[in-house]
C-alpha cells in the first residue's frame, strides 16, 4: 500500500539527456531534473557515484 | 567489504565494516573533505569550487551495492553552519534531495530499507563537523522499522496516525506546529528531550507529500533545531532519523505500512551531562528517564519561541 502511493510522477523519473566527460576526469550526465532540482552526475576517480543538486526553480510537475 | 551476520539471539543483523576504522577523523576544516575543492588545493570528495547540495558513495561504506548502500549527503558547501543556518529554500532542496534518494535506492531489488538520517556532535560519534547528513539502504528490514510494523499492527491501524491523534488532544507535549507538521516531545520518550516531527496527513514517505508538506517539514526541522541550540545556548548534539515506509517486496501487502516522521535523540539531559545507555538500557533494553516529557516540551517550547 505504501509503497504504492510512493511512486514518483514522471518528472520525477531520472531523464539524462546526454554525458560527457568533465575536465576534472569525471563522467558526468547532464538535463535531470527532479521536482525544482537539476541533477548532475559523475562518476569520481574511483567509480563511486557523486551527485550535485542545484535549484532550478519551479517545480516540474 | 562488510559483513553481515545474524544474532540470533537478539533475533537482528550485526554490520562488521572493519575498514571504517581508517575514516576520516575530526580535520581541521583546511583539511575538511566535504568542502569544495578550491583551486591549487588537492582535490576533496567534490571536485568542484563551488555546489549546492552533494550526495556521494561513502569512501567507508557500512553497506554496498549488491548489498545495500552508505551515502554522504552534503548540505552546503559552506564548512560552518548547521541544518537550522541553511537559507529556508536550502532546507526545502534538502527535503527534495532526500525524496530523490528514497526513491532510488528503495527502487532497487536489494533495498528493503532506506534510513536516512544525521548525526550532530562529537557526543554521537561525529567525525566530521561540516553539515551534512547520511543514507544507508539495507538489504534487510532493520529491527526499529519491524517494531512500527508491529505498533501498527498492536493498534490496529497507522500507529503514528493514533500517537498523534493522541498527542493533539493532549497538548501538553506539542513543541511546535505549523499548517503540515506537528512536533512533540513522544509519551513516553527515551530520551530527554526526544522529538518526533510527524506530517499530519498520513503519508508513507516523502514521495507522497506533497510540495507544501516538504516546504513544512524543512521549516518545523530547522525550527526544532534553532529551538535545540537555545535550550543550553550551545550546539545541541543529536541523532537525527527519518522514518518512512520500507521498501521490501512485502511493502506493498502492508496495510498502514509507514507515516513519514523524523525522529530526534539528543544524549544531553543537562547542558553538560550525557546519557549514558548503561545497565538497564543495554542489559534489559528498558530506559530510564531523568526527566519528564511534559516538562522537556514545556522547555523546548520556549526555547523555540526565544529562537524565532
Amino acid at each position: 500500500m505504501a509503497w504504492e502511493t510512493a511512486e514518483p510522477p514522471a518528472s520525477e523519473q531520472p531523464q539524462i539527456a546526454g554525458s560527457a566527460r568533465d575536465e576534472r576526469g569525471a563522467a558526468s550526465a547532464r538535463g535531470e531534473r527532479f521536482g525544482p532540482l537539476a541533477v548532475e552526475r559523475y562518476a569520481k576517480d574511483d567509480g563511486r557515484a557523486l551527485i550535485l543538486y542545484r535549484h532550478e526553480g519551479q517545480a516540474q510537475e | 567489504v562488510s559483513e553481515l551476520r545474524f544474532n540470533e539471539l537478539r533475533g537482528e543483523h550485526v554490520v562488521y565494516a572493519i575498514h571504517r576504522q581508517e575514516r576520516t577523523f575530526l580535520p581541521s576544516a583546511e583539511h575538511c573533505p566535504l568542502c569544495p575543492t578550491r583551486p591549487g588545493k588537492p582535490p576533496t570528495e567534490i571536485p568542484f569550487p563551488a555546489f549546492e547540495i552533494a550526495v556521494f558513495e561513502n569512501r567507508f561504506p557500512a553497506l554496498q551495492a549488491p548489498h545495500g548502500a552508505a551515502e554522504v549527503v552534503v548540505y552546503t558547501d559552506n564548512h560552518e553552519g548547521s541544518l537550522s543556518t541553511l537559507s529556508p529554500q536550502r532546507a526545502q532542496d534538502l527535503m527534495w534531495v532526500w525524496r530523490q534518494r528514497y526513491a532510488e535506492l528503495g527502487a532497487r531489488e536489494e533495498v528493503n530499507y532506506v534510513l536516512i538520517f544525521e548525526n550532530r556532535g562529537v557526543e554521537v560519534g561525529v567525525t566530521l563537523h561540516h553539515p551534512h547528513g547520511q543514507i544507508y539502504a539495507y538489504p534487510f528490514l532493520p529491527p526499529v522499522p519491524q517494531l512500527e510494523l508491529r505498533a501498527d499492527e498492536r493498534l490496529g491501524g497507522c500507529a503514528l496516525c493514533a500517537l498523534l491523534e493522541r498527542e493533539l488532544a493532549d497538548g501538553r507535549r506539542l513543541v511546535y506546529e505549523n499548517d503540515a507538521i506537528v512536533a512533540y516531545v513522544p509519551y513516553a520518550a527515551r530520551w530527554a528531550y526526544e522529538v518526533h516531527l510527524v506530517v499530519r496527513g498520513h503519508r508513507a514517505s516523502l514521495l507522497a507529500c506533497e510540495r507544501d508538506e516538504l516546504s513544512a517539514l524543512a521549516a518545523a526541522l530547522q525550527a526544532l533545531v534553532r529551538g535545540y541550540d537555545r535550550v543550553f545556548d550551545r550546539p545541541f548534539p543529536y541523532v537525527m532519523a527519518v522514518h518512512q515506509a520500507p521498501t521490501d517486496s512485502a511493502a506493498r501487502e502492508r496495510e498502514a505500512a509507514g507515516h513519514v516522521h523524523v525522529e530526534f535523540y539528543p544524549p544531553l539531559r543537562t547542558a553538560d551531562k550525557l546519557k549514558y545507555l548503561a545497565g538497564s538500557e543495554q542489559g534489559a533494553g528498558t530506559f530510564i528517564a531523568d526527566t519528564v516529557p511534559e516538562e522537556s516540551a514545556a522547555t523546548l517550547r520556549e526555547a523555540i519561541a526565544r529562537a524565532g
